[in-house]
């Protein structure tokens, strides 16, 4: 049989079921002009510009919303349509309510489509623009003179981002756009994704950041140095500023969307606190130096402690900000040049839970799946991550999944914002994952609802874990959790429906005493379902930072060289000497609280600290400071002078996101190219250059021209994941890794075919007493996390409007318990744990669980982790944010200048008046001493 | 897609929104930003959602206590001629279009939703003077015999007899009958029935449903009114079987705000046979299972278009629908849906009763039957009158005696602002879907209103402009912006040469340019007008 066609113009062409006759037309390269309509979005229908006619037909038909039918005879332009279209447009301009445009917008689309019909612009009557203009918002502007009500962007909200902030109101005429609940932005749910302003045809909405009309010199593609989803983003610069920041609209990752954050967030680059010269602390503070001298003491200070007290007494903390490239160079520096394992990255403070429960499970300790397998995934099941803040651009594609059909259920013990578009929302005791995991688990055998077939074929310790769970009730784990039963065989009735479920968790599973078993029990769902390595299922840890993944990748671990290679392993070692030329011991190092455990004890007497803010944002803060101040020497690799910094020996500057050559790879194992918009400020350099120039310094003849000689070197050196990455082949997208050959296409879905270790590892994960339970004096479990204004301890966002958008840290406190605490908005309260105290302001919020306390860690005066304790997950070393028994009691003193004294201790007064560790500390504290990765 | 709808849907919320919102606004009424937050919350809709539904339906802006004062074509004709009297303590008052009484216009409603109306003939409460035109009454000849209203006089009368006999046999029989019978839908597009129908039963989902238009707002048309209020159960018993006959499970009767007393009669009447085992689980013991919501409308005339009344039942605002999909495949809530005018509805009894070879004996191959025509006080004898098809106009306005008090009728205003507009000289026309479209002319729903001479045709032309603007959801640019734009040029005349030429190129921008029949049709009239009145309206333009 011979295809359907239709002819549009006199051309033929072919009828596809579901196409419009736009759709059709476009696709034969014909152009209908079009207003309200925009490829990707629902057809308004609205506008009438891409009216056509058809045989037939009485009148003309919009080809953007009428299917091409076989047998259509369409006409697109002739001078009766054009006349028709210009007469509806010209209904723009002769209707009173909308005469004015402004001068800055005679380029707009909508004022070109008017001069495509012979139409002119008017001009914006200046008396009149100011009236109704909404600039409460630091990053978006509406002018309701220049609103064309196209509906454009509330489709955009509706379907890009999901939050549903737009509406028409008034009907007829006076049909117009409404957003929020009073024409202002900044009291709008609004968060800033930019979805509408990159479609409004006019700029009645538009980001203020680009009023200005300052024409770009340059665009530079690269990727978001924010969290580790890795949008890739258009930036926009002149001379050494960045002016604008775009999505780009055709990357597989975040398909032109970005957050706040990615978007508008970029201002920190520029702040006039950054730091531009090399400092070298002196009797008279910091002073600042060349860096020609700061490499010559930077190399006499390690070489003397080195010979001193041997290589084991240095380390390293990598930043999982900086590219792959630095990371590399920097652990092969420390493994080479220095000679010891002590290497470390902030994986260990967040994601090191999730990376072994998963190298152990499946073979490879990172995401089996993609982000597109949200797009084809019929189940999702969200434990412990609030992806709508931290992880925005995933948020918004997992809640439009959701609003398309897919089923969702949350595991969290917060109501967070998606848990209110849930099938079932198991809001759990925090820290109970393990015993909701094994209540799921427990009603799948129950039920019936296993896949066999998988499990006979793909998995082992299937029989141990069904004899685990038949020893025991329904509710001995359901007790443990804080969870209904029946909402639990609710859940599960959903998971075992049969199709794949997509697993998405984030840090409220890792960092927990439990850490590394509630990754695992949450694996053995993915199994039990049949879900790890088949399309629109698997596991999909959503990773912190934005290159936290190519952080542990490039082997920032004790035990693990580049690419996961085990440090002691005789076929590794003699692989990588091959290269390398020489080795570090065959004994892992350090982890980071190892490394500062034995730094208050005075074994570790040299670290190097690269970007990281590690005396605000890792736990049992007391703790930290006491191990900085002991050093013997600290370097800090930073953007501005954080609390860190302060108690450094030497401080480098180092560029920023935008400022720098190399790759990051995102949480989907995305190897992606970043390229520099900007030079660095002063003397500010890249990362991957000071590693280097510091092994030159040292006498190794490193000799990379560009951070692509790096990536060829990591190829080499870890073959079977990147052995096929090469710069000119990170095209657009970059590859995904496991990549092993240059022919190889990168690996969306990991295990497909087979697990990576052969079968998948079902897990039997017995629930342990939480420490932070049931405490007695402290009747209250605080959660700690992020808020989508800020991003970890705030360093970048912080110096940018976003502090105009969220000024604080805020205590959220459930109703019922404020009530009892009588305590309303904006109180100042004391919070205690039994490590620490501090000051926070409350906000009272349904979305936390009566006795569930949630604060954010992102401004340093909050100092949220002097809260915190040294608690840790036994095998990955994970430090146990996420539950804290607390007590709240009225403020002492001034509130905030005694915690600014608190949180921001100078070196040379490191004690902590407010913190008092205890026996149970110095218990602790000798945990981690013996703790060994 | 999503939208701003789908978390609500989501969490299948049971309540129907609107309602909740006139609950929400009569306990508070003109609520707070912070109020509105709450209200959102409350029901699931994001704040910005809820104020644009809010802000689209014209009863939401109406106080409690106002008056409604209806400003339809006949009641726009009445006035001067006739007076209302309005206690001068009440002196909100709102417009609306229309009451449905043109058979005694003027018309005002009262507070408490009391019809007021001028004529002192007839009172208030009666039924409008019905007459047959043609072998035998099909509809009205219960309604002949008086009201219908409660159950027991329905029963004794023979309602839900049909619906018996046909819950005996299987669904395909019912479904076969209204598609041999060759009904076309009453409510003014004149679509074949049993096509929507089929469409509906064939159509995949697992739940479909059944809504009855009772959203007639039409200015000229007040026989669903009738049937509502004193003929329901033939409405609910046609439902039934339309239920029955597509595989629904729920039907939603929406009726206009404009007709309180209908929509009480009709909540009465689906309270007392869903307690007769009527409406329900297992109606009358088949194993068939039907509810029925009645539910009301809030003030807007597009909202009678099928597309537009969904969005309306699903709680959004009262925006026509790109079409396709048709509601029969994809409707109320995404489901299925069949979406019948009230008169439509109350003649299937009829043709399951006495089968559809019975029925098609009646009016003309191209229309089979009667249908209804309104009459308003334009004429001798207004009121209601069932025609067969086929029967001439001419031949029933003759029947209702020509003009009111022997002034001759200039024009007839056919089928409301969106029908056609006859001078005399063009009555001589079958009623009939096929005869009709072939001279271009549209039945609509039936409503004849007579345009005395002597009519100021300006005044004429800026009423139907002024229902356009008010009435214009604003969904497309023609008929959002053209209505507007058409009103100033009206009001320009005289001072402007090109008006006229202007004015009627802008009526052909919106009759070509918009999304429905709304904007499309209602330019009709007005086109003509300017034709037959022109050199009066544009008489100050010619004269400068």
């Amino acid at each position: 049989m011979s295809e359907a066609t239709a002819s549009i113009d006199g051309r033929t062409v072919a009828v596809r079921d579901g196409q419009t006759i736009l759709q059709a037309a476009r696709q034969a390269g014909i152009q209908i002009p079009t207003l309200c309509y925009l490829e990707g979005l629902r057809p308004e229908g609205g506008c009438r510009v891409c009216l056509v006619q058809l045989d037939g037909s009485p009148r003309p038909v919009a080809a953007c919303h009428t299917p091409l039918r076989p047998g259509m005879r369409v006409a697109t332009r002739n001078e009766e349509l054009f006349a028709l279209r210009r007469d509806i447009l010209s209904l723009y301009l002769q209707d009173g309510k909308l005469n004015a445009y402004h001068r800055d917008h005679r380029d707009s689309e909508f004022t070109r489509l008017l001069e495509d019909h012979g139409l002119a612009a008017p001009r914006l009557d200046p008396a009149r623009a100011g009236a109704r203009l909404d600039q409460s918002h630091p990053y978006m502007r509406f002018q309701p003179a220049l609103c064309i009500n196209c509906r454009r962007c509330v489709a955009a909200c509706d379907e890009v981002q999901g939050q549903f902030v737009y509406s028409m109101a008034e009907r007829g005429p006076f049909t117009h756009l409404i957003y929020g609940r009073d024409g202002h932005f900044l009291h709008s749910p609004c968060v800033a994704c930019g979805a509408c302003v990159d479609r409004c045809p006019t700029g009645a909405i538009s980001d203020r950041d680009r009023l200005r009309g300052e024409a770009p010199e340059r665009v530079v593609e690269s990727v978001c140095g924010y969290c580790g989803v890795g949008c890739r983003i258009a930036v926009a610069a002149r001379d050494s500023r960045v002016l604008s920041i775009t999505g780009v609209a055709a990357a597989a990752v975040n398909r032109g969307h970005l957050c706040v954050k990615g978007r508008y967030a970029h201002a920190y680059h520029h702040s006039p606190e950054r730091l531009t010269q090399p400092l070298l602390r002196t009797d008279d503070g910091f002073k600042p130096i060349r860096w020609e001298e700061a490499l010559r003491v930077l190399v006499d200070r390690l070489r003397g402690v080195r010979e001193r007290h041997g290589a084991q007494a240095l380390g390293v903390f990598t930043s999982s900000r900086s590219t792959n490239e630095a990371t590399y160079l920097l652990q092969k520096l420390f493994r080479t040049v220095i000679g010891t394992n002590n290497v470390d990255c902030c994986a260990r403070v967040c994601h090191s839970s999730t990376a072994l429960a998963l190298q152990q499970v499946t073979g490879t300790g990172a995401a089996t799946a993609a982000y597109e397998d949200i797009d084809r995934c019929g189940c999702i099941l969200l434990a412990g991550a609030n992806p709508t803040e931290a992880h925005p651009v995933v948020g918004a594609r997992l809640k439009q999944a959701v609003l398309r059909g897919a089923r969702l259920i949350v595991a969290d013990p917060r109501r967070i914002e998606l848990a209110d578009y849930a099938d079932v929302h198991l809001q759990l005791k925090p820290g109970a994952n393990v015993a909701l995991f094994n209540a799921l688990a427990w009603v799948l055998f129950d039920e019936g609802l296993v896949d066999a077939a998988y499990a006979a074929e793909r998995l082992e310790g299937f029989a141990e874990l069904q004899q685990f769970l038949a020893r025991h009730a329904l509710t001995d784990f359901t007790s443990t959790a804080g969870v209904e039963p029946q909402q639990v065989r609710a859940a599960a009735r959903i998971l075992g429906a049969g199709g794949p479920v997509l697993f998405v968790h984030g840090l409220g599973l890792s960092e927990l005493t439990q850490g590394t078993a509630s990754v695992k029990a949450l694996c053995n769902l993915g199994m039990l379902t049949g879900s790890i390595g088949r399309p629109g299922g698997g596991m999909l840890p959503l990773r912190g930072q934005n290159n936290v993944q190519g952080s542990a990748d490039m082997g920032s671990m004790p035990n693990q060289l580049t690419g996961y290679q085990p440090v002691g392993d005789p076929e590794v070692r003699r692989h990588v000497e091959s290269i390398w030329g020489e080795l570090p011991p065959a004994e892992p190092g350090l982890t980071i609280p190892e490394m500062l455990t034995a730094a208050v004890h005075g074994r570790i007497r040299a670290l190097w600290i690269q970007g990281e803010d590690i005396a605000q944002s890792d736990p049992f803060q007391q703790h930290v400071r006491n191990a900085l101040s002991k050093l013997e020497f600290l370097v800090v690799q930073e953007l501005f002078m954080t609390e860190t910094a302060r108690y450094a020996h030497l401080v480098l500057p180092a560029a920023g996101a935008l400022e720098q050559d190399g790759t990051f790879t995102n949480g989907e194992r995305r190897i992606q190219r970043v390229r520099a918009a900007v030079p660095p400020p002063g003397e500010a350099r890249p990362d991957w250059l000071v590693a280097r120039d510091v092994a030159r310094a040292f006498g190794r003849d490193w000799d990379y021209p560009h951070p692509g000689a790096v990536m060829d070197e990591i190829a080499r050196v870890a073959p079977r994941l990147f052995g096929g990455v090469r710069y000119d082949r990170l095209g657009a997208d970059g590859l995904q890794w496991p990549c092993p050959s240059v022919d190889h296409p990168g690996t969306p879905q990991v295990h497909q075919a087979a697990f990576l270790r052969g079968r998948g590892q079902l897990s039997v994960t017995e629930p342990l007493a939480n420490p932070e339970h049931d405490v007695a004096g402290f009747p209250y479990t605080l959660i700690t996390g992020r808020v989508l204004n800020h991003y970890n301890v705030g360093t970048m966002t912080r110096r940018t409007p976003q502090s105009e958008l969220t000024d604080a840290d805020r205590l959220e406190i459930h109703p019922d318990d404020a009530a009892r605490e009588g305590l309303k908005d904006n109180d100042r309260v004391r919070i205690c744990s039994t490590w620490g105290c501090t000051h926070v302001t409350v906000r009272l919020s349904p979305r936390v669980s009566p006795g569930t306390f949630f604060l954010p860690f992102h401004f340093p005066e909050t100092a949220t982790n002097q809260l915190i304790g040294p608690h840790a997950d036994p095998d990955s070393k994970c430090p146990q944010y996420k539950v804290t028994a607390v007590r709240l009691s009225p403020p002492v003193e001034e509130p905030r200048g005694e915690i600014a004294a608190e949180a921001v201790a100078a070196p040379d007064r490191p004690s902590n008046g407010d913190a008092h560790p205890g026996p149970a500390a110095r218990e602790a504290e000798r945990n981690l001493a013996g703790a060994r990765t | 897609m999503p939208d701003a709808y789908t978390l609500r849907h989501r969490q299948r919320r049971a309540d129907w929104l609107l309602q909740e919102i006139d609950d929400a606004l009569k306990r508070r009424p003109d609520p707070s930003e912070d109020e509105l937050e709450q209200l959102a919350r409350e029901t699931g809709v994001p704040v910005a959602a809820l104020r644009g539904v809010i802000s689209s339906f014209a009863d939401f802006a109406v106080e409690p206590a106002a008056f409604r004062i209806c400003r339809g074509t006949s009641c726009f004709l009445s006035r001067g001629s006739e007076t209302i009297h309005i206690h001068s303590s009440h002196a909100l008052a709102h417009a609306i279009a229309c009451a449905g009484y043109c058979d005694r216009a003027p018309a005002f409603l009262d507070p408490d939703g009391e019809v007021h109306t001028a004529s002192r003939s007839r009172p208030r409460h009666a039924l409008p003077d019905l007459r047959v035109m043609g072998r035998e009454p099909l509809l009205l000849a219960r309604l002949l015999r008086g009201d219908h209203a409660r159950l027991d006089q329905a029963r004794a009368a023979g309602v839900y007899a049909a619906l018996a006999r046909a819950l005996e046999r299987p669904p395909a029989e019912v479904l076969r009958a209204v598609e041999e019978s060759g009904i076309r839908g009453r409510g003014g597009a004149g679509f074949p029935t049993g096509t929507k129908w089929r469409a509906c039963a064939e159509a995949p989902g697992p739940l479909r449903w059944v809504v009855a238009n009772g959203d007639e707002g039409d200015p000229g048309s007040f026989i669903d009114r009738v049937l509502l209020e004193h003929d329901p159960h033939a409405v609910l018993e046609g439902m039934l079987l339309c239920g029955y006959a597509v595989g629904a499970r729920r039907g939603i009767v929406y009726i206009r705000s404009e007709y309180p007393s209908a929509r009480e009669v009709m909540r009465r009447a689906v309270a007392d046979a869903r307690a007769a085992g009527l409406i329900g689980r297992d109606v009358l013991g088949s194993g068939f299972t039907f509810e029925i919501d009645v539910i009301s409308g809030h003030g807007s005339y597009v909202c009678g278009e099928e597309t537009a009344m969904l969005n309306a039942i699903e709680g959004r605002r009262g925006e026509v629908r790109l079409r396709p999909p048709f509601p029969a495949q994809a409707g109320l809530f995404g489901c299925p849906t069949v979406i019948n005018n009230v008169e439509t509805l109350a003649n299937i009894p009829v043709i399951v009763e006495r089968g559809a070879d019975a029925y098609r004996r009646f009016g003309t191959p191209q229309s089979a039957g009667t249908k209804t025509i309104c009459l308003n006080n334009a004429f001798a004898r207004p009121g209601i009158v069932e025609v067969e098809f086929g029967v001439s106009l001419a031949e029933v306005i003759d029947e209702a005696g020509g003009g009111r008090n022997g002034d001759a009728l200039e024009m007839i205003l056919m089928g409301g602002p969106m029908g056609s507009l006859l001078p005399a000289d063009e009555w001589d026309v079958p009623i009939c879907y096929g005869a009709m479209r072939e001279r271009g002319l549209k039945l609509g729903h039936g409503g004849l209103v007579g345009i005395p001479r002597g009519t100021d045709a300006r005044r004429l032309l800026e009423h139907l402009l002024e229902f356009m603007v008010a009435e214009s959801c604003g969904k497309c640019v023609p008929c959002r912006l053209g209505s507007r734009r058409g009103r100033t040029l009206v009001a320009q005349l005289g001072a402007n040469g090109e008006s006229r030429a202007e004015f009627t190129r802008l009526l052909r921008v919106i009759e070509a340019g918009s999304l429905c029949a709304f904007g499309q049709h209602m330019v009709d009239p007005m086109r003509r007008l300017v034709e037959l009145k022109g050199d009066e309206i544009f008489a100050g333009a010619c004269a400068r």
